[in-house]
């Protein structure tokens, strides 16, 4: 017991491996980091060809007048923007940052199903890459718009390998992404350790399961919808003829889809936030139990409001999802609260994730406000499909998945590679990205109300728009290229930085990944602390608070696994007979540990 | 400055300050152009557009103070954070371990369900008015979508108009080339709306209304026409390549003019309507058997 061992020591001695075994170690991988880390990659590639898609579109806008692209070209080009963001983007950095952090947060040293992992993902790259490789095509990549609207999504007005290439590779990844969700699910439920009560979970891993629990309802209607439209492509059905009222079939199952995607996308990194904000304002989470109600209730209302995306169809009952709609807007504002409270009277330091997750804070609000104006049918009949939505969509997911992606990327990265991130660096990528995005988002609100309809490759010098989309574009460039201090700031930490050598270099961090080496180990543990609260490194690395600060309120009905008193009795014999570990206590809780004398000399280590 | 202060009240001052800034702020957005006092929506000083421009403007408006007031507490609660409980430097002690407040948090889960009341309220009775079609109309035009133009059937004159899709959208002059609808200043008007192909949207920003054009789905709504102009209309639903050049004007003119333009469309001979036999009658099995 006296030995203890110096983690840098006793990890495996540096090899130099070969690109080729690297690569082979990586692509034969379980191990959910290392998939973790393929989804990372996988999609921010992803992310900044879509990106680059984007400034193709914002030049072209730039004035009036095609100058770069064909109209068809410009509408491969926002089509698959839309799809590679939302759906080999955003959908699969959630299953990276879900699989990399969910099992750490949970003491696990695993998910549940690693080969059904490894599966997932392989399902959700070559997916992807089936729906991009359309641009290969001698017609193009799909051109109809990431909602694919029936009947112009059918084989007569859109012939073309593309669109099949669109259909079938999202079907394949969706696959990938349900996979994906049965197995945070299972984990989550079977695989905490010992003490982790449901209630105890650090909000991210909630955040993990409501937005899994959602994928399951979303995700199969999507895949069954987009199967019917290949059928109707290429076999010849008539699921959505417009003579059978297919139109707006489709978009009942599209948007059954779309709209609890869009929660799908957010709720992961509304999570993300959440660990930060407690960590840098060095305070626990404001209203903990309030915040995962709202997560429920945010998931719960998000598969009822979906024709609201329809509201302009004349088909849909609006006082419903109206009201639905609208009625979101009270667990994210209990959200918003809760994160205020939670930064309230702390002791705020503004180290680079604290800046994102502010910048988060403050940008995304604005989309809420958009978002309870839009959710009012009589307004949104005029600003329904015009650059209003486009800018109020960016504010949105914008807002909430690349600033809380990089929140996280700042934040993790020394969990995920042992260096930290040069701070100066993440400062001058954080300004030029929020300077970048309101020039180029902030300016469309005023486009939409003043008439201009989104997904317009050109207008007319007569409407009046140019300055504007002007502004925007130049925005755009300035949005774009901060992703270049970025990557020049993995480039040098990956080359420069000194390792990280404690568990939790941020130094308040609270949940358990903190409470593991940098990065963790093949199975994440060596010995897991006490879990006795929802902030149990935090615990582990400021006792003296943990000891002041141990009122538990009253467990409640909902809390009832957190009486685990039933394994007392064994856990005091183990201890008495010497079988037990005491300083790995949280292997089982013991209230009053029978005092040994192995102990105490442990003790007096200390 | 320090004078000023009132040492007994020293909150006096702040509040004066706030008082002042409130009315500053209050001064510019009742000041500020008329384009601010319409929310920025298009609208013009010498009347409404339609019967229920003023309406959804109102509506529109209050609901923006409503949302911004939210906003500039909400961010203001934020900034206030940032700015005041930064760790000081020489500060190593953690603040209070707080965790729950629960009167504060039933506060905020009750507040905004009054204020969605609120807003839920006004938009039904707004929403109730606008797409209410149960009043007899004075003139009924069937417009129907096709890739990518606009066909205008003045059922009540039995004449017809049909557009086409502009190419060069980008170039000067293109406004004046459009298919133009007519429509009689002050006279209840249903406009019946129609696809032949993919789903359109009719969308006249001044009208600040859309409603989208669903092939096999016949939909309507009315309005009444209450200022003589010029308007741009749009189609508002992706539909293929020249989305962006399906085009076309509104030009709301008096009861003479619009019979003139219906007896020049007869003179034309532009009679009849442009009905569901010209769709084009798209199988795709058809296709599959050509491939």
């Amino acid at each position: 017991m006296a030995v203890h061992l110096d983690p840098t020591v006793s990890a495996a001695p540096v090899r130099r491996r070969s690109l080729g075994s690297q690569v082979i170690r990586w692509v034969t991988s379980t191990d959910h980091k290392t998939i973790g880390y393929m989804y990372l990659i996988t999609s921010f590639v992803f992310f900044m060809i879509a990106g680059l898609m984007a400034l193709l579109i914002r030049a072209e806008l730039f004035e009036p007048g095609m100058q770069l692209v064909s109209k068809d070209q410009y509408n491969q080009l926002f089509t698959m923007h839309g799809t590679i963001m939302l759906l080999l983007f955003a959908t699969p950095l959630f299953a990276g940052f879900a699989n990399i952090i969910m099992p750490l947060q949970i003491g696990a040293p695993d998910v549940a199903f690693p080969r059904l992992n490894m599966f997932a993902y392989w399902l959700y790259l070559f997916g992807g890459l089936i729906a991009v490789s359309g641009f290969l095509t001698p017609a193009g990549a799909a051109s109809f718009g990431w909602f694919a609207y029936a009947p112009l999504s059918n084989a007569v007005n859109s012939p073309g390998l593309g669109g099949d290439l669109w259909v079938f590779g999202l079907a394949l990844g969706g696959f990938g992404t349900i996979l994906g969700a049965v197995n945070f699910i299972t984990t989550i439920l079977t695989m905490r350790a010992p003490g982790m009560t449901m209630f105890r979970m650090p909000i991210f891993t909630w955040n993990t399961l409501v937005t899994s629990l959602l994928i399951l309802m979303a995700f199969p209607p999507l895949a069954a919808a987009l199967f019917a439209l290949g059928a109707d492509r290429r076999l010849g059905a008539q699921v959505f003829n417009a003579e059978n009222g297919g139109a707006i079939l489709w978009q009942h199952l599209f948007w059954f889809f779309g709209h609890p995607e869009v929660y799908i996308i957010a709720l992961p990194f509304f999570g993300i936030v959440t660990e930060i904000l407690p960590v840098f304002a060095r305070k626990p989470i404001f209203g903990y139990k309030g915040l995962i109600y709202a997560t429920i209730a945010i998931g719960a209302l998000s598969v009822t409001v979906w024709a609201h995306h329809m509201y302009v169809t004349g088909a849909v009952l609006l006082p419903f999802f109206a009201l639905m709609t609208m009625l979101i807007a009270v667990p994210t504002g209990v959200k918003y609260f809760n994160w205020i409270g939670t930064i309230w009277r702390g002791a705020i330091t503004f180290e680079t994730p604290m800046l994102w997750a502010i910048g988060f804070l403050v940008s995304f609000l604005f989309g809420g406000l958009t978002g309870v104006i839009l959710a009012s049918p009589a307004l949104d009949f005029h600003v329904s499909d015009t650059y209003f939505v486009v800018a109020h969509f960016h504010y949105v997911v914008f807002g909430t998945v690349v600033f809380a992606m990089f929140a996280g990327f700042y934040f993790w990265w020394p969990k995920f590679t042992g260096k930290m991130l040069n701070e100066r660096l993440g400062k001058v990528h954080f300004w030029l990205l929020f300077v970048g995005f309101h020039t180029t988002f902030l300016i469309q609100h005023w486009l939409g109300v003043e008439g201009m309809p989104r997904r317009y490759a050109d207008y007319m010098p007569e409407d009046g728009f140019t300055f504007f989309n002007q502004v925007s574009t130049v925005g755009a460039f300035l949005l774009a290229g901060s992703t270049l201090p970025f990557l020049w700031n993995v480039y040098i930490t990956t080359k420069r930085a000194p390792k990280v050598t404690v568990d939790d270099p941020w130094g308040y961090g609270a949940s358990l990944e903190w409470a593991t080496s940098c990065p963790p180990p093949r199975h994440n543990f060596t010995s897991l602390p006490r879990i006795r609260s929802e902030r149990p490194a935090f615990d582990l690395h400021h006792p003296e608070v943990a000891a002041m600060d141990h009122v538990e309120p009253d467990p409640g009905v909902l809390d009832w696994e957190a009486d685990r008193r039933g394994e007392q009795v064994g856990a005091r014999d183990a201890s008495a007979n010497g079988e037990s570990q005491p300083e790995q206590s949280s292997t089982i809780i013991v209230d009053d540990m029978p005092q040994t004398d192995a102990d105490d000399a442990g003790e007096d280590k200390r | 400055m320090k004078a000023s202060v009132d040492v007994q009240h020293p909150r006096r001052r702040r509040s004066a300050q706030i008082a002042v800034l409130a009315l500053v702020l209050t001064v510019a957005v009742s000041g500020c152009s008329a384009e601010a006092q319409r929310g920025f929506l298009p609208g013009y000083d010498d009347g409404q557009v339609t019967n229920m421009t003023e309406r959804i403007t109102s509506l529109w408006t209050g609901s923006w103070i409503a949302a911004l007031a939210v906003g500039v507490l909400t961010w203001g609660l934020i900034i206030w954070s940032v700015a005041v409980y930064r760790k000081r430097r020489d500060d190593d002690t953690l603040p209070v371990q707080l965790r729950y407040h629960v009167p504060l948090e039933i506060m905020y889960v009750i507040l905004p369900i009054l204020m969605i009341g609120v807003l839920y309220f006004y938009t039904q009775r707004d929403v109730s008015a606008i797409v209410d079609t149960s009043k007899e109309p004075d003139v009924t035009v069937q417009v129907w979508g096709k890739r990518w133009s606009w066909d205008f059937n003045y059922l009540d004159s039995n004449v017809w108009e049909s557009g086409e899709h502009v190419v060069d959208v980008g170039e000067p002059g293109n406004p004046e080339t459009l298919p133009t609808l007519y429509l009689p200043v002050d006279k209840r008007v249903e406009i019946q709306l129609d696809s032949r192909d993919v789903i359109h949207s009719f969308w006249v920003p001044a009208f600040l209304f859309k409603r989208d054009m669903i092939p096999g789905r016949e939909s309507s709504f009315q309005i009444i026409p209450e200022r003589e102009g010029t308007y741009a209309g749009k189609c508002a639903e992706l539909c293929g390549e020249n989305h962006s050049g399906m085009l076309f004007n509104v030009k709301v003119v008096s009861q003479a003019e619009y019979d003139q333009h219906m007896v020049d469309l007869e003179a034309a001979g532009q009679t009849g309507v442009q009905g569901a036999d010209l769709n084009p009658s798209d199988k795709p099995s058809a296709v599959i058997e050509e491939n």
